[in-house]
């Protein structure tokens, strides 16, 4: 059984690269990646807080965000599919146009 | 199984989480998208091998299905759609890049210190352990999807029934806003 510190370590580590990927990269598509590392490294500290407290909400509620990033990406790819037919473009640097 | 798992649980999950990282970094410095999205798979396959050696197997399988199976397909499908070669030679990363890049470095030099004190300072607190018992009757390690779902359907229902429907309206509006403009 791995320790707790471990976990949540790998855990930051996820977390940490996803945020860089969102700031750094232009992509709207590998931005929409690094949106769902960032929530499964949520989800790893849920699954590793819940075999802490042996209880089961924390692997609940981890099921519950795995729909809910199943929701964001197919709206977060509908998006993109329509920002290109609109633009042309799916870099997030040239899309600054309240009107579209 | 089990013995095996206790033995080896602990390297088993060090090798699992490196080659999440790993990919998750190759998801973001690759210079090609589909490189990104395989970068992306190694990543989810080997937090679905973290959540097996945490004994969390309804929920490895579910990330198996959810995300290898799924939304690395859909983002496949997307980056066929769009032609990305077209953005090849415009450069990778955004203008605000060192600056971005300073503010993670600074919170995650925070985070290191509070992991650094947990570990190495005199007074540390003592490590948290990871147990197996459950208080409320059901094994959550022997009786992995009886409990999940004793915990989905009956401690949690009302978050579950909102997500169904977050699921259809997500659905709906997937729909609606991809399709083209005239029907």
């Amino acid at each position: 059984m791995p320790s707790m510190n471990a976990v949540l370590f790998i855990s930051f580590l996820l977390f940490s690269v996803g945020v860089a990927g969102v700031l750094i990269r232009r992509n709207v598509l590998i931005i929409l990646m690094c949106v769902e590392l960032m929530l499964n490294a949520a989800n790893l500290n849920l699954v590793a807080f819940a075999r802490h407290s042996g209880t089961v909400a924390g692997q609940a509620f981890a099921l519950l965000v795995m729909g809910l990033a199943a929701a964001e990406v197919s709206i977060g790819l509908a998006l993109v599919v329509a920002l290109y037919r609109k633009k042309d473009t799916i870099q997030v640097d040239q899309i600054n146009l309240l009107k579209g | 199984m089990d013995p095996l798992l206790a033995a080896t649980g602990q390297y088993l999950f060090h090798i699992f989480g490196l080659m999440a990282v790993a990919g998750a970094l190759g998801l973001v410095f690759s210079r090609n998208a589909i490189h990104s999205i395989v970068g992306f798979l190694l990543s989810m396959l080997a937090v679905a091998g973290c959540y097996l050696t945490l004994s969390a197997e309804f929920l490895a399988v579910a990330q198996l299905l959810v995300y290898a199976g799924g939304i690395v397909v859909l983002f496949l499908f997307v980056v066929m759609l769009v032609e990305m070669t077209k953005f090849k030679e415009k450069g990778l990363f955004q203008g605000q890049t060192k600056a971005a890049v300073a503010v993670v470095a600074a919170g995650a030099l925070a985070i290191v210190g509070v992991f650094w004190r947990t570990w190495f300072a005199p007074g540390a607190a003592q490590a948290l352990t990871l147990d197996a018992g459950l208080g409320e009757g059901l094994d959550v390690a022997a009786q992995n999807a009886q409990a999940v779902s004793r915990g989905v359907f009956a401690g949690y229902l009302l978050p579950f029934e909102i997500l169904s429907v977050i699921l259809l309206v997500a659905l709906v509006g997937a729909v609606v806003l991809a399709k083209t403009e005239r029907v």
